[in-house]
């Protein structure tokens, strides 16, 4: 058996052999090189605030260093859990997913379409106007304008401006998917279109009937509209934009067509129609329509069969590359495979969640940010760090510096994940058991000494994946940071060795004489 | 020549499936609860349930979102065949004679509140009645400023940016806080809630479900609510 993570530091040679599929790559280098920089930054920052806030869940004043986040977030209204929770989960969202979402869609569905951008000044403008809406609605959150709506605390002032921003990015995207030349089609398509089609859907109504001032009358229907906004944002737009990507980079990167590939366009559809319903997870016994809560339960509770599906398309093409290639791959593989695998378990608990009895107990819990976390960290991340790690080289031609890095980022990430599910799996069931406990006794005090220990194993899980990703964004700066260097460096001496004046161009000239003729 | 291609094909089914998941979460919550009207209770009909809270209790809200309050307490009380949200307490309100009333809460305790904080997560208790088990403004002042000298255990912050530390000059103020010694203020000083504390004590102070809706009076079995039933 091959080693995991073999090095490479080969400084050249990523461009693709096909010439299209080069020419493609090219001209969405710079807009996808920004979302992934962007999202990597969000990333980071939204990880540490999220240790932060976790840290605040335990009392941890006895501590000495630790006792300073108490004191500055008693005495400071911009540290309170309350902002720094909300700031946290929506820079992985909207940064983080959001970011690294739109590059993904920017590079693959040119890619699969094998049709260049035209323009991508439009997609640079659009991500740039998105990031822009993230840190002021982060901003807005530390401020105090949050509206305390689930996903959905960014302030109106910057939510239209990245609706907009989507909007361009999106339509730019499905314009050379409209251009295509007939015979290229894939369905990792159908997922990523699907991606781009719902979110301004979803946050257009979101923000203009809840964020920006609840509808007077409304009452409960906030929070319908919320379950269901939440639940679409993770199922309609960060699961199809990376299932998009593992559908074209497993048989990709192993070489193999998708096992039971046939069965794919079904779980697709099948997916569409079932996975918005796991909205009514947050209504269970509440005071909420109960039609709409029974009709949930049962359409959610069939989710099993597209999850099934697509495991048995995307588990079951790594198994069959293990066996034939007797090895996993390189750095992109092991990644991709456990996104998979993610994806798996993530919709396991979704199933568990559609039990009204297990709903009744993990509610309220633990359970149900382990189950988000397994969506956002556990799923899309590890299919943003595969496809990042296998498209950055192809972008700037240029290879990753340090297979240990890759190595501890994977590890971190992996471990912490797992220890996650693991922990906080079982610390939500018995938070939830206690509290939905029927002696008197019990109390709201028992609860939190039983969830206490949970929360501070949290904190640790969330410190290892904070490790991971702060490994992978170091590993990506100093990537590009070596690149740049090299190739201003390897241009300069072209050019005094050719006597041509240099004028600071960096790109390459393989580039530059294509783009002369 | 057929118009419709492939791609229409495929947003045309994508939009159905989505306008279906827009009409069940949206529209029809919207014909079913929008607009739900407090009910009468007897022949005076200024004798309504819910009645709708103070100026301040609205201002409160606000408080209440801005420092994400909703990430920790829910305020909602499910029936005790789904949970024992009742057997921890949290169906208790009092009616303005004090006496207690224990019910779980409906849609139609939600219609006079601008924005709904109904929460996802426990780790604090639930706050449907917290106006109940709180006799006075004073003690939830005493709360929100230092917590853990209520309970030890417990993980919730304090809020002490919510007051303001002044010097007294003449009179001490009427809501200074009486505090234990070491977070006592210098002497010659006091802490008084700032505007925003009071508002966001007026706005808990009002969550208070003590008054029968209509389904959970003496004698009528439960019945959970669905799509048909407003009352």
């Amino acid at each position: 058996m091959a080693t995991l993570f073999p090095t490479t530091v080969a400084p050249r040679g990523f461009i693709s052999t096909d010439p299209e599929l080069a020419a493609v790559d090219r001209s969405v280098r710079w807009p996808v090189m920004i979302c992934f920089l962007t999202g990597v930054h969000w990333m980071v920052v939204g990880t540490v605030l999220l240790v932060y806030a976790s840290a605040l869940t335990h009392p941890m004043d006895q501590l000495p260093i630790l006792g300073l986040f108490v004191d500055l977030s008693n005495n400071f209204s911009m540290f309170t859990y309350g902002r720094i929770w909300p700031a946290a989960i929506d820079s992985l969202v909207y940064g983080w997913g959001g970011c690294a979402g739109l590059g993904l869609a920017a590079w693959l569905l040119p890619r699969m379409c094998r049709e260049p951008v035209h323009a991508p000044g439009a997609l640079i403008a659009a991500i740039i106007f998105w990031n822009l809406g993230v840190a002021g609605g982060l901003t807005g959150i530390f401020i105090g304008q949050s509206s305390s709506v689930e996903l959905l605390e960014f302030p109106f002032y910057v939510s239209w401006m990245m609706w907009i921003a989507f909007a361009v990015f999106a339509l730019w995207t499905i314009a050379t998917f409209l251009a295509r030349r007939p015979g290229n089609d894939h369905i990792g398509q159908a997922w990523i279109l699907a991606g781009l089609f719902c979110f301004p859907w979803l946050y257009a109504a979101g923000n203009i009937l809840l964020a920006r001032r609840p509808l007077p009358g409304s009452g409960i229907i906030q929070e319908v509209l919320d379950a269901w906004y939440v639940h679409g944002v993770l199922t309609l737009w960060l699961v199809p934009i990376a299932m998009g990507a593992l559908y074209y980079l497993i048989p990709k990167v192993s070489g193999l067509g998708i096992r039971f590939g046939d069965k794919a366009k079904l779980a697709f559809w099948l997916w569409l129609i079932l996975a918005p319903w796991t909205a009514v997870h947050e209504l269970v016994g509440g005071p909420f329509p109960a039609d709409t809560v029974t009709v949930g339960l049962v359409l959610s509770g069939l989710l099993f069969v597209p999850v099934a599906i697509i495991g048995f398309n995307l588990v079951f093409t790594a198994f069959e590359a293990e066996e034939k290639h007797a090895h996993h791959g390189g750095v992109v593989f092991p990644f991709v495979v456990l996104a998979a695998v993610a994806f798996v378990l993530a919709g396991l608990s979704e199933q568990l969640l559609s039990i009204r009895a297990a709903n009744e107990t993990l509610r309220f819990t633990l359970f149900r940010q382990c189950n988000m976390f397994l969506w956002v960290y556990g799923f899309f991340s590890f299919t943003a760090f595969g496809s990042i790690y296998y498209i950055v080289p192809r972008l700037l031609d240029f290879g990753w510096r340090s297979s240990l890095m890759v190595r501890i980022h994977y590890y971190t990430s992996l471990y912490g994940i797992l220890l996650m599910l693991a922990l906080q799996g079982f610390g939500g069931t018995m938070q939830g058991l206690t509290l939905e406990n029927p002696a008197k006794a019990v109390t709201i005090e028992t609860a939190t000494q039983v969830a206490n220990s949970y929360h501070i194993s949290a904190t640790m899980c969330i410190s290892l994946i904070a490790i991971g990703n702060g490994v992978f964004a170091l590993h990506l700066g100093w990537m590009l940071i070596d690149w740049l260097r090299l190739r201003v460096r390897g241009n300069k001496l072209a050019a005094e060795i050719l006597g041509e004046p240099y004028d600071g161009d960096f790109a390459p000239t393989a580039v530059k004489e294509e783009a002369a003729a | 020549m057929n118009k419709v291609g492939p791609v229409g094909k495929f947003f045309g089914l994508v939009l159905l499936i989505f306008a279906i998941n827009w009409y069940a979460f949206v529209v029809l919550p919207w014909i079913h609860y929008g607009h739900l009207p407090p009910i009468q209770n007897g022949d005076d009909d200024t004798d309504i349930s819910p009645f709708d809270v103070s100026g301040a209790a609205h201002q409160g809200e606000h408080v209440y979102a801005a420092n994400g309050c909703v990430y920790c307490h829910t305020q909602q009380v499910r029936d005790p065949n789904s949970g024992a949200d009742i057997t921890r307490g949290w169906g208790t309100g009092r009616d303005a004679d004090g006496k207690e009333i224990t019910r779980r809460t409906y849609p139609r305790d939600y219609i006079w509140q601008g924005r709904t904080f109904l929460g996802s997560n426990r780790d604090g208790a639930d706050l449907s009645n917290v106006g109940a088990r709180f006799r006075s403004a004073s003690e939830l002042y005493a709360w929100l400023y230092h917590p853990d000298t209520f309970d030890p255990h417990s993980s919730m912050p304090a809020y002490r940016f919510l007051f303001i530390t002044q010097k007294i000059s003449g009179q001490p103020s009427d809501d200074a806080l009486t505090l234990p010694s070491d977070l006592a203020p210098p002497p010659g000083f006091e802490v008084v809630p700032s505007a925003e504390a009071k508002s966001l004590v007026a706005y808990l102070l009002s969550l208070n479900k003590g008054y029968h809706l209509k389904q959970d009076e003496a004698g009528v079995p439960y019945k959970p609510p669905t799509m048909g039933d407003k009352s």
